[in-house]
């Protein structure tokens, strides 16, 4: 069902990403890219209350997404960072996640 | 959208002034001519009124109007073509380019410091042009002739016979009904008679005496004694006397133009289409932005096949843009205004002064009384029985007759005597005059008429001209109703099929949203009306969008870069190749060393290409060298491509001073 997966660094640039081969990469990149001023906007107004959050989830940005698929992803990606080896901030080079992630997308494509 | 010299309250009113026609004699227009100008373009500069003017409205109530400007222009006879329109447009962008060493704002935002200009001039003077250059249209009288100034010249033979001929000549020229152009606002035009005296070489008592016996014949507030050329030798120009005409002039007005090609722009524009930079592949997904989802050439599409040396498209840039060059040196070699000296522009000035407040201004506020004293007597008879006898006896209107009067106007088609018309002239003539608060009800009376009748281009119309109005009421009594505008544009655009009147609507909701700090809804409705059929407006609104974007309050850094990516792609498809550039290189800065190396090494590469055919080869060099150096996430043919054109580029530039035609050939 996802034709592109992204995870973001805090500093905004891409830890990983990829979609799927027969589309147009540089649209998705250029789209994710874009779609991170929402996000923001979406984390400025949420204000300090919810610093410590539960809600990793920021809510669909366009509603076709799928939770579970984000859980999914989100554990994937704790499972990543766990890894000793892992330095913060390195692109995610992992097997593991690339097969998730491919699982993913060929889930409903 | 970017800061404008201009604020909307001024705009507005000085998009929509009173039009004057002119038809001078051949001695009157020999006299101009010996400044290079014609009596219309004469006027011009001194067209804006220095000081307050009043007058009084139906209710009886002073009105003051403030900075009032009229429109004097020559009588055309034919609307002016779309392809001459389109040409001027691109002319006039092409021409007004960011100038060199401009002091740019610097932006900060989260981690982002941006180097851009707050002003796009550019888009000022297409705007500019663009309204000025609307053709007049059967459902809104706002550019209509309300007025026709006859000249004829003191050194003819007989000038009062002159005047008569003139006379009739506008007579014929209105109520001949071979000429349906240009349109005039009521049966009953306005003549002004101006007799215009050389100064210099003419001889003064002849021209008191015919000035007497005109104003016996037409009364003194209907002529007036116009002295111009008092300079009387060529003096080498020991003062300086200031040309203020050659801002008007360098637009290259459609009004002077002889002849068009129709296609050519549009040939012009096909050519760089199809030597474009990127590959033409065929119709995308939907694009999550909004964008109109049938780019047939993507803009993030790489065209790894492409050759540098396919892409020169020298000659065509070239020629389009040769013919403005070639305008500019010729009236940069002229001296406009050489016979005239300072007593003569405020001889000028006074003229139009006494002009507008003797005769035009008294002619509207007589017209607005018939108009407003016609609606009253209508409303007299029961609004019930009228209504019924409507419905029943099927009016007076015209159904629908054919196919083509279908799609103007979608159904109905009003006489000029039709009680809803005269509603919708009496909204012009206080809209013109700068009543606001009279035109708003009678729009908003109008509108609901036709939207009755589901007349909807007419419909669109008033509800457009509503929305203004309401706007620029002074002590602001009802909110901006944005609604009336977003049913406007969307009549315009899909029922009407009309993209020059949704344009207009788009500029000027945009303007005043603007103004009411609404950045977000502005820069949708500026991306909503972009569409294949016109690149270079494409172009404008995206990048106004893209200004939007960054000027918000919390500035959406991202989709600034985003947006002027699209635009510089659609400037470059309209042929506008240092606009392409400019907007390559300020959406650069949003993506330079952020790690996004796809679209990284696809602004990169657009840049070189795009400097390489601006032959600024430094740059391109540079560019093409940025791709190669970051390691890089594309396809191995990609990366061959990127490889090929950096070397051709560096190539061509270490050979550079030796031989450049061949190798540009």
């Amino acid at each position: 069902m996802a034709v592109c997966v992204a995870v973001i660094a805090k500093e905004n640039y891409p830890l990983y990403i990829r979609s799927v081969p027969t589309e147009n990469e540089l649209k998705f990149h250029y789209m994710v890219h874009t779609s991170l001023d929402v996000v923001d906007e979406k984390i400025s107004a949420m204000g300090k209350a919810l610093v410590d959050q539960r809600e990793l989830y920021l809510g669909l940005l366009y509603p076709t997404e799928d939770y579970k698929m984000f859980r999914k992803l989100h554990s994937s990606y704790t499972d990543v960072m766990c890894n000793p080896f892992y330095n913060p901030g390195d692109c995610i080079q992992s097997r593991a996640f690339d097969s998730m992630v491919t699982s993913m997308m060929i889930q409903v494509c | 959208m970017a800061q404008c010299v201009q604020s909307v309250q001024e705009l507005i009113p000085d998009s929509f002034v009173p039009c004057v026609a002119a038809l001078c004699s051949d001695e009157a227009e020999r006299l101009t001519r010996l400044n290079h100008l014609s009596f219309a373009e004469l006027l011009k500069p001194f067209s804006r009124l220095t000081s307050e003017v009043h007058m009084r409205d139906p209710n009886n109530q002073l009105h003051v109007i403030k900075n009032l400007k009229i429109a004097v222009s020559n009588i055309i006879t034919q609307p002016p073509q779309p392809g001459a329109i389109r040409k001027l447009l691109n002319d006039v962008v092409s021409g007004s380019q960011p100038a060199e060493g401009l002091v740019a704002n610097v932006i900060t935002a989260g981690d982002y410091d941006l180097n851009i200009s707050a002003t796009t001039p550019w888009f000022e003077s297409y705007r500019e042009t663009f309204l000025q250059s609307m053709p007049a249209s059967d459902h809104e009288f706002l550019n209509h002739y309300l007025a026709c100034m006859l000249v004829a010249s003191s050194s003819e033979a007989e000038p009062v016979e002159q005047f008569s001929k003139l006379s009739q000549e506008q007579h014929r020229i209105q109520h001949n009904s071979d000429c349906s152009y240009p349109k005039w606002f009521i049966p009953n035009t306005l003549k002004y008679y101006v007799l215009l005296h050389d100064a210099s070489a003419g001889d003064e008592q002849r021209a008191e005496s015919i000035y007497e016996e005109m104003k016996q014949k037409y009364g003194t507030q209907g002529c007036y004694l116009l002295k111009i050329n008092s300079r009387t030798s060529n003096r080498a120009s020991d003062e300086q006397i200031p040309d203020p005409w050659s801002q008007y002039l360098q637009k290259n007005s459609i009004q002077n133009q002889e002849s068009y090609e129709d296609g050519h722009c549009t040939i012009t524009s096909n050519k760089n289409s199809d030597s474009n930079l990127l590959s033409l592949d065929g119709l995308d997904n939907e694009v999550k932005d909004g964008l109109p989802n049938n780019f047939r050439a993507h803009p993030l599409q790489l065209d790894p096949s492409g050759d540098p040396s396919n892409s020169i498209d020298g000659p065509d840039h070239v020629k389009s843009a040769s013919s403005l060059h070639e305008t500019k040196k010729a009236n940069t070699g002229i001296i406009h205004g050489a016979c005239l000296t300072l007593t003569d522009h405020d001889r000028i000035r006074q003229f139009i002064q006494e002009f507008t407040f003797r005769g035009l201004l008294p002619h509207i506020e007589k017209t607005i009384r018939q108009l407003n004293d016609q609606l009253i007597s209508r409303k007299g008879l029961s609004r019930s029985l009228f209504s019924a006898t409507k419905k029943w006896f099927s009016g007076s209107k015209v159904p629908e007759k054919s196919i083509n009067e279908l799609k103007n106007t979608s159904g109905l088609l009003y006489p000029p005597e039709a009680p809803e018309l005269q509603i919708r002239k009496m909204a012009d003539l206080c809209f013109l005059v700068q009543h606001y608060d009279l035109a708003y009800s009678c729009y908003h009376t109008a509108k609901k008429d036709f939207l009755n009748d589901q007349a909807m281009l007419y419909a669109a119309g008033a509800l457009e001209m509503a929305a203004v109005s309401a706007f620029l009421q002074p002590g602001a009594p009802r909110p901006y109703p944005a609604h009336y505008m977003d049913t406007a544009i969307q009549t315009y655009r899909d029922i009407c099929k009309n993209m020059v009147l949704a344009e207009r609507c788009v500029l000027l909701s945009a303007e005043i949203l603007k103004s009411q700090g609404k950045y977000s809804e502005a820069a949708a409705l500026l991306i909503r009306l972009t569409s294949e059929d016109s690149d270079l407006r494409s172009a404008l609104l995206l990048e106004q969008a893209a200004h939007c974007f960054i000027n918000m309050k919390s500035p959406m850094v991202r989709k600034y870069a985003f947006h002027m990516i699209l635009a510089g792609h659609r400037f470059s498809k309209a042929g506008q190749k240092k606009h392409a550039l400019r907007c390559y290189c300020q959406a650069m800065q949003v993506y330079k060393g952020k790690g996004w190396s796809l679209a990284e090494d696809h602004i990169n590469f657009t840049i070189g290409r795009q400097s390489y055919t601006l032959r600024q080869l430094d740059n391109a060099v540079s560019a093409f060298r940025h791709i190669l150096i970051n390691e890089s996430k594309q396809s191995a043919a990609q990366q061959g491509a990127f490889l090929r054109e950096y070397l051709y580029v560096y190539k061509v530039n270490t050979y550079f001073g030796v031989d450049t035609k061949i190798i540009f050939k």
